[in-house]
């Protein structure tokens, strides 16, 4: 029966102790912990969430630098088909240019081939002239008594004039 | 089921040597033993358990080594006593108008003529508590030291400061935080005080050497006060509509108007819920150390039947002893686990707010 | 009969209320020991039911069996204070 009795002293001390040790701990022991826990959780939620905020950042910076590489690339395609097409406008100007140029020349040497061989011509024609002059004085002082063997010495002798300016 | 056991004990073969070791040791011992008088197992279960002036440690041969405690007793014919029970014992003499007396309503605690004192001694339960709730201080207390230089972004603590961490922790959000609700702050330094106190004191009980062994929770007195300081966290604190469901229910006015029937059992319900608190830690641990005892004391019981009988019963207790202390570990655990439990989910209960409140949660 | 008799007699030599408490002790603790191994029992099958829900099942087990073991106990204290008063 002592052992279900309550004893007076005992629990006078009981309560003198566990109210000592609640205040204490109540005070100094258990809220340190657990602020100090709660304080924790929040600094790893706060720094979950710094992440995140960084990790969207990134992905917006990474999405905007690929955007500008894609215009760059864009843009140097561009510059290099307009280089190319300038110079191959270029290279066909001065192609065409030269052939122009090529031609132009072309023409005039052969004017001034035709003209220095219509002066050939002449020159050969005169000397022929006073050869033929000569040569009939000669041949006249011989013969010419007739008109046939003169016409058939000057064509004989022309036709030969003729033939060497061409050789 | 025993094949079970035998074809365990056949694989394990360390576990087949230590019980042979035990035997042979048990039998050897219990043959060297001198065949004492009959031990009263009662007396011996008894005397551990109950509340004591002196601290019996051990008794070395001849000479008993216990440790006598201060009696401080206040009479109100003969004034303030204060001395060592050194002049108390052997039982029943008599010192400054004071004995122990040896029969009676009054068995082992000391009387003055008929009459009982107010005794505050330091019993030995008094000084268990003591022992324990600084050991309680000093764990608590150097575990919150730990924190006070440090930054939440440090590291968390390992080690022992680790283990107190996690278990702190475990309690508050596995059992305070959901069971109290929203307002679990206010109180719960009170359920943590509890918990460890209660397991604290469970454990040291466990303990066989000094200071340990105490039986403190296993003592009526230490439960009442911790099941009366639930009672007035759970009603002193008790909102409006706690108090209005017990006084006034929303049931039908026949069982309220004439005869209050309901509030009665309402009433009836504020206090049997913390004296289901007081005897189920009690009884629980009170229970612990009987078996224990009981199955300790089996050996020196079968001490005066021979080394045939006395070597298997040595054997056979303490083995028993063994599982015995591993659940009495458990139980030390579950009852201040549910202790806790049920201060925190009465103090939820008496946190209600308004119907409308509480629909909108 | 004959058992009954063999009781009448033992009860006659130790004290009736010896008996009386012994007996009450052994119904309550079997009393406790039925409601704790069902709830056990329906714990075990409703964690394999839904293993996700094992913590809070076991959590309310182990309420609920102390809550049985404080009535049974509640029984083992009246018995005691028979044997002492």
């Amino acid at each position: 029966m002592s052992l279900l009795l309550p004893e007076s002293g005992l629990l006078l001390w009981m309560l003198l102790t566990f109210g000592v040790v609640f205040g204490i701990l109540a005070r100094y022991g258990f809220p340190v912990i657990t602020q100090m826990v709660a304080k924790r959780k929040e600094y790893i939620d706060q720094s979950l969430q710094a992440a995140k905020a960084a990790n969207e950042q990134l992905q917006r910076l990474q999405t905007e630098g690929d955007a500008i590489l894609a215009k760059a690339r864009e843009e140097q395609a561009r510059i290099l088909k307009e280089a190319k097409e300038t110079g191959e406008r270029i290279v066909n100007d001065a192609r065409e240019k030269a052939q122009a140029e090529g031609n132009r020349m072309l023409r005039e040497v052969q004017t001034q081939m035709r003209e220095e061989k219509d002066e050939a011509i002449r020159d050969i024609r005169r000397q022929v002239a006073v050869l033929s002059v000569n040569i009939a004085e000669k041949v006249v002082r011989k013969r010419l008594d007739t008109d046939e063997e003169q016409m058939t010495m000057i064509a004989r002798l022309l036709d030969e004039l003729n033939e060497k300016p061409c050789q | 089921m025993w094949r079970c056991v035998w074809n365990w004990i056949k694989k394990e073969r360390d576990l087949r040597r230590i019980l042979f070791i035990l035997l042979l040791c048990g039998s050897t011992l219990s043959g060297l033993a001198t065949a004492h008088e009959q031990v009263d197992v009662a007396e011996l279960v008894i005397g551990h358990v109950e509340d004591c002036y002196e601290w019996h440690i051990t008794t070395w041969g001849d000479t008993e080594l216990s440790i006598h405690l201060p009696v401080l007793v206040w009479s109100r014919t003969s004034g303030f006593h204060c001395f060592s029970s050194t002049h108390l014992y052997p039982a029943g003499i008599e010192h400054e108008g004071l004995h122990i007396a040896t029969e009676g309503k009054y068995k082992g605690k000391i009387v003055e003529g008929d009459v009982r004192p107010f005794d505050f001694s330091i019993t030995k339960t008094v000084l268990g508590l003591l022992v324990n709730s600084l050991l309680l201080l000093v764990i608590v207390l150097t575990t919150a030291r730990w924190y006070r230089h440090r930054q939440p972004h440090d590291n968390a603590p390992r080690g022992f400061i680790g283990l107190m961490e996690m278990m702190v922790m475990m309690i508050e959000d596995d059992v305070i935080k959901p069971c109290v609700g929203s307002d679990y702050r206010r109180f719960s330094p009170y359920l943590l005080t509890a918990f460890f106190f209660i397991f604290t004191n469970n454990l040291m009980g466990l303990v066989p050497l000094f200071p340990g062994g105490a039986n403190v929770t296993g003592n009526i007195a230490v439960t009442l006060v911790l099941a009366v300081c639930t009672f007035v966290a759970v009603n002193v604190f008790g909102t409006r509509d706690y108090w209005k469901e017990i006084l006034w229910p929303e049931v039908p006015m026949m069982l309220k108007c004439p005869l209050p029937l309901i509030p009665l059992i309402e009433l009836f319900g504020i206090f049997t819920k913390p004296f289901a608190l007081t005897i189920r830690l009690f009884a629980n641990i009170l229970a612990g150390h009987f078996i224990i005892l009981a199955l300790t004391s089996l050996i020196f019981v079968t001490a005066a039947m021979g080394p045939f009988i006395n070597g298997p019963m040595t054997v056979l207790s303490v083995v028993f002893s063994i599982f015995m202390n591993c659940l009495e570990l458990l139980v030390a655990f579950i009852q201040a686990y549910v202790f806790t439990m049920l201060s925190a989910v009465f103090i939820g209960m008496s946190r209600v707010g308004t119907r409308e409140n509480r629909k909108r949660e | 009969m004959l058992l009954s008799a063999i009781l009448i007699q033992a009860a006659a030599s130790i004290g009736l209320v010896k008996v009386g408490a012994a007996i009450s002790a052994a119904i309550a603790v079997i009393g406790a020991a039925y409601g704790i191994g069902k709830i056990g029992s329906k714990a075990m099958e409703s964690i394999a039911r839904q293993p996700e829900a094992a913590s809070d099942i076991r959590t309310s087990m182990i309420i609920i069996g102390a809550l049985v073991e404080g009535a049974a106990l509640f029984a083992i204290v009246i018995c005691f204070l028979t044997l002492v008063l």
